[in-house]
């Protein structure tokens, strides 16, 4: 009997100690962002060389199958004409919104030309660890001028921001996480709202009025608060729109420009 | 020997988790290979050791994600704790039983998961989490587990003659 007694007063201390340890790394966590950097830069400088040879090694198998077994030069064309219709979607908003704003701001103000910023080309290298969180490893770090809250795109648009900068690699958290706002407008009524990340491929779009005329379809732009995301950038397209008669305000879906799923080359905007 | 070869096999389940695994991903889901890890450190090896390596996988798993610090290792930990208590008093051989462990731990950890995005993150999680990709979630890790603890068990098999230490072959 004393033993039995002993064997679970042994349990109980060993729940316990779990319990306390793992409740004083998420208050710490939680308190201050800075607390997990050494640990995030060994895990990241131990992976990072596996990282990028398993996917320089996925990258050339599926290069070969794509390019080389299939359809040689139909999936090369292919691929040049999907790269120039993105490149030309995302000149044509590019255009749109700087036309807006030369017209709102012309006699204020000299147009301030925010693709004047230096940028960092990034490859992707990793995905989160976990099953929940959507995060991914870029192959740059501080050395290469990266640091904490920079913005991070691709042609098609926004995709998130740098949430820990480490010496050769980075943490990406895409704009789809559970923990990820952006503020944003659209680009024809210039309504603003907050761009929420659902842990899904979609995204919700928070705080604008039953009033705003939205329909399916309309471009959403950063908004440029916040002081991560440059003004006009492309987030994406409303997906779905419902009102509520008793809601003040809209539920509305995005579908983000990027193709999550699909990520490889990464901008990272540098201040 | 053994510690190096355990350190090789986690370095290659982190790896493939953070890249190629993407590939089998359905309805945005992959399986978590640590998860199944750590189950069958719990059930395989002795108590502290499973516990250890629960609580070791949990913070690697942690430093590698961009989510809070800590989720993980409670989850872990606590799995590895219950299969390794447990561990005697059900019968852990077979497909099935494994995979209801699996499916039991993957819904823990799912569950651990949601209430610290809702309490201390105060972050947005689809309400499709807790019907839709939580049971893939499981379904899948209890699919690809035996399978994987087969892998192990073959690689464990093959790392016990090795040892120059006997007492440090952790299998009970």
């Amino acid at each position: 009997m004393p033993r039995k007694g002993n064997k679970s007063k042994k349990n109980i201390v060993l729940v316990s100690a779990i319990l306390l340890f793992s409740l004083a790394l998420m208050t710490l966590n939680a308190k201050q962002e800075k607390g997990t950097g050494f640990l995030d830069s060994v895990a990241g400088f131990i992976l990072s060389p596996f990282q990028n040879f398993f996917t320089q090694t996925i990258q050339s198998v599926s290069d070969s199958i794509n390019h080389h077994f299939l359809l040689v030069d139909v999936a090369r064309e292919n691929d040049q004409l999907k790269l120039e219709i993105q490149r030309l979607i995302s000149e044509k908003n590019q255009l749109i919104e700087r036309l807006a704003s030369q017209k709102r701001l012309a006699k204020l103000m000299a147009y301030e030309d925010d693709w004047d910023k230096k940028i960092v080309v990034a490859s992707v290298i990793g995905r989160d660890a976990t099953q929940w969180s959507k995060v991914v490893v870029i192959n740059k770090g501080t050395q290469n001028g990266i640091r904490d809250h920079l913005a991070v795109v691709t042609d098609a648009g926004v995709i998130g921001q740098v949430i820990h900068a480490g010496v050769n690699t980075s943490k990406v958290l895409l704009i789809i996480d559970g923990r990820s706002a952006v503020d944003a407008l659209f680009q024809d009524n210039r309504v603003s709202g907050v761009v929420v990340g659902m842990g899904e491929d979609e995204c919700k779009l928070k705080f604008v009025p039953n009033t705003a005329d939205v329909k399916v379809g309309d471009t959403m732009l950063s908004s440029g608060l916040g002081g991560i995301f440059p003004k006009g950038l492309v987030i994406g397209k409303v997906s779905q729109v419902s009102r509520k008669k008793q809601g003040l305000f809209q539920e509305i879906t995005l579908t983000p420009s990027s193709d999550f799923s699909r990520l490889e080359e990464v901008l990272v905007l540098l201040p | 020997m053994y510690y190096f070869s355990q350190a090789l096999i986690a370095v290659f389940l982190f790896s493939a988790q953070t890249t190629w695994l993407e590939i089998f991903s359905f309805g945005g889901v992959t399986p978590d290979l640590i998860l199944v890890w750590v189950v069958y450190c719990g059930v395989r090896y002795s108590r502290s050791s499973g516990i250890g390596a629960g609580i070791a996988l949990g913070l690697a798993q942690d430093s590698l994600s961009g989510g809070l610090l800590g989720v993980n290792t409670l989850s872990k930990s606590l799995i590895a704790y219950f299969f390794s208590t447990l561990k005697n008093k059900f019968y852990v051989e077979g497909m099935i039983p494994i995979g209801i462990f699996l499916i039991v731990s993957s819904i823990f950890d799912g569950l651990v998961f949601y209430f610290s995005m809702g309490t201390i993150l105060k972050g947005e999680v689809a309400s499709s989490f807790l019907y839709q990709s939580l049971p893939i979630y499981s379904i899948y890790n209890a699919l690809i587990g035996p399978f994987m603890f087969v892998v192990l068990d073959k690689i464990d098999d093959w790392l016990q003659p090795k040892m120059s230490n006997p007492y440090m072959g952790m299998r009970r």
